[in-house]
């Protein structure tokens, strides 16, 4: 049955990622399981891994200035106070 | 046309997941979301070679076994052996990205994680 096949295909890839998940926890990728995925899915579009993993990089700089500027927001009130 | 559409949508979803920028920044999202996808669509990094990507993981394997972490050695092994029934032809591109993340795992990791 094409429904039976089709569910069994994405069990497949779902157990994929998950040791695609084990061994980038072995490597400390810091790397969830949805990012992963959702890199996976780029890859299988045609992206470079080299040029995924800069993106990836710039985007957790990124993150730790937006998370930065939010607790030096968070100190100037409570000093305001 | 189609698969700028993709990679697009696919591009907001990764921004979202790992820079978290708050709906209040409006503008910094839509800066950060251009230039992931300039960099994405256009750079000069040569294609993957799966012979690299191979002796890297062995590397790596070797270089726990030889600083005593064989627990880890061990689980990587096995991992990338239960990986070989799954694999495809983008399975050294993963491979290689998850490589290139790599954060000094010889020190770092534990086997608790």
């Amino acid at each position: 049955m094409p429904s039976d096949e089709r569910s069994e295909k994405q069990a497949a890839a779902q157990q994929a990622v998950d040791i695609l998940h084990e061994i980038s926890t072995i490597l400390n990728c810091h790397l969830d399981r949805r990012t992963l995925s959702i890199c996976i899915s780029m890859i299988e579009n045609g992206v470079n891994p080299e040029a995924l993993a800069t993106a990836v990089k710039e985007l957790r700089n990124e993150a730790q200035e937006v998370q930065f500027e939010a607790a030096g927001a968070g100190a100037s009130t409570t000093r305001r106070r | 046309m189609a698969y700028l559409l993709q990679l697009g949508a696919l591009t907001d979803e990764l921004v979202a997941a790992v820079a978290a920028i708050p709906d209040t920044q409006g503008q910094r999202l839509d800066r950060c979301r251009e230039s992931t996808l300039r960099s994405l669509r256009h750079h000069s990094f040569l294609r993957t070679n799966q012979f690299d990507v191979d002796d890297h993981l062995s590397g790596y394997e070797e270089h726990f076994r030889v600083l005593g972490r064989d627990g880890l050695a061990d689980a990587f092994r096995k991992s990338l052996d239960a990986l070989k029934p799954h694999h495809n032809r983008f399975t050294p591109d993963v491979l290689h990205f998850i490589l290139e993340l790599a954060d000094q795992p010889v020190q770092k990791t534990s086997l608790t994680d």
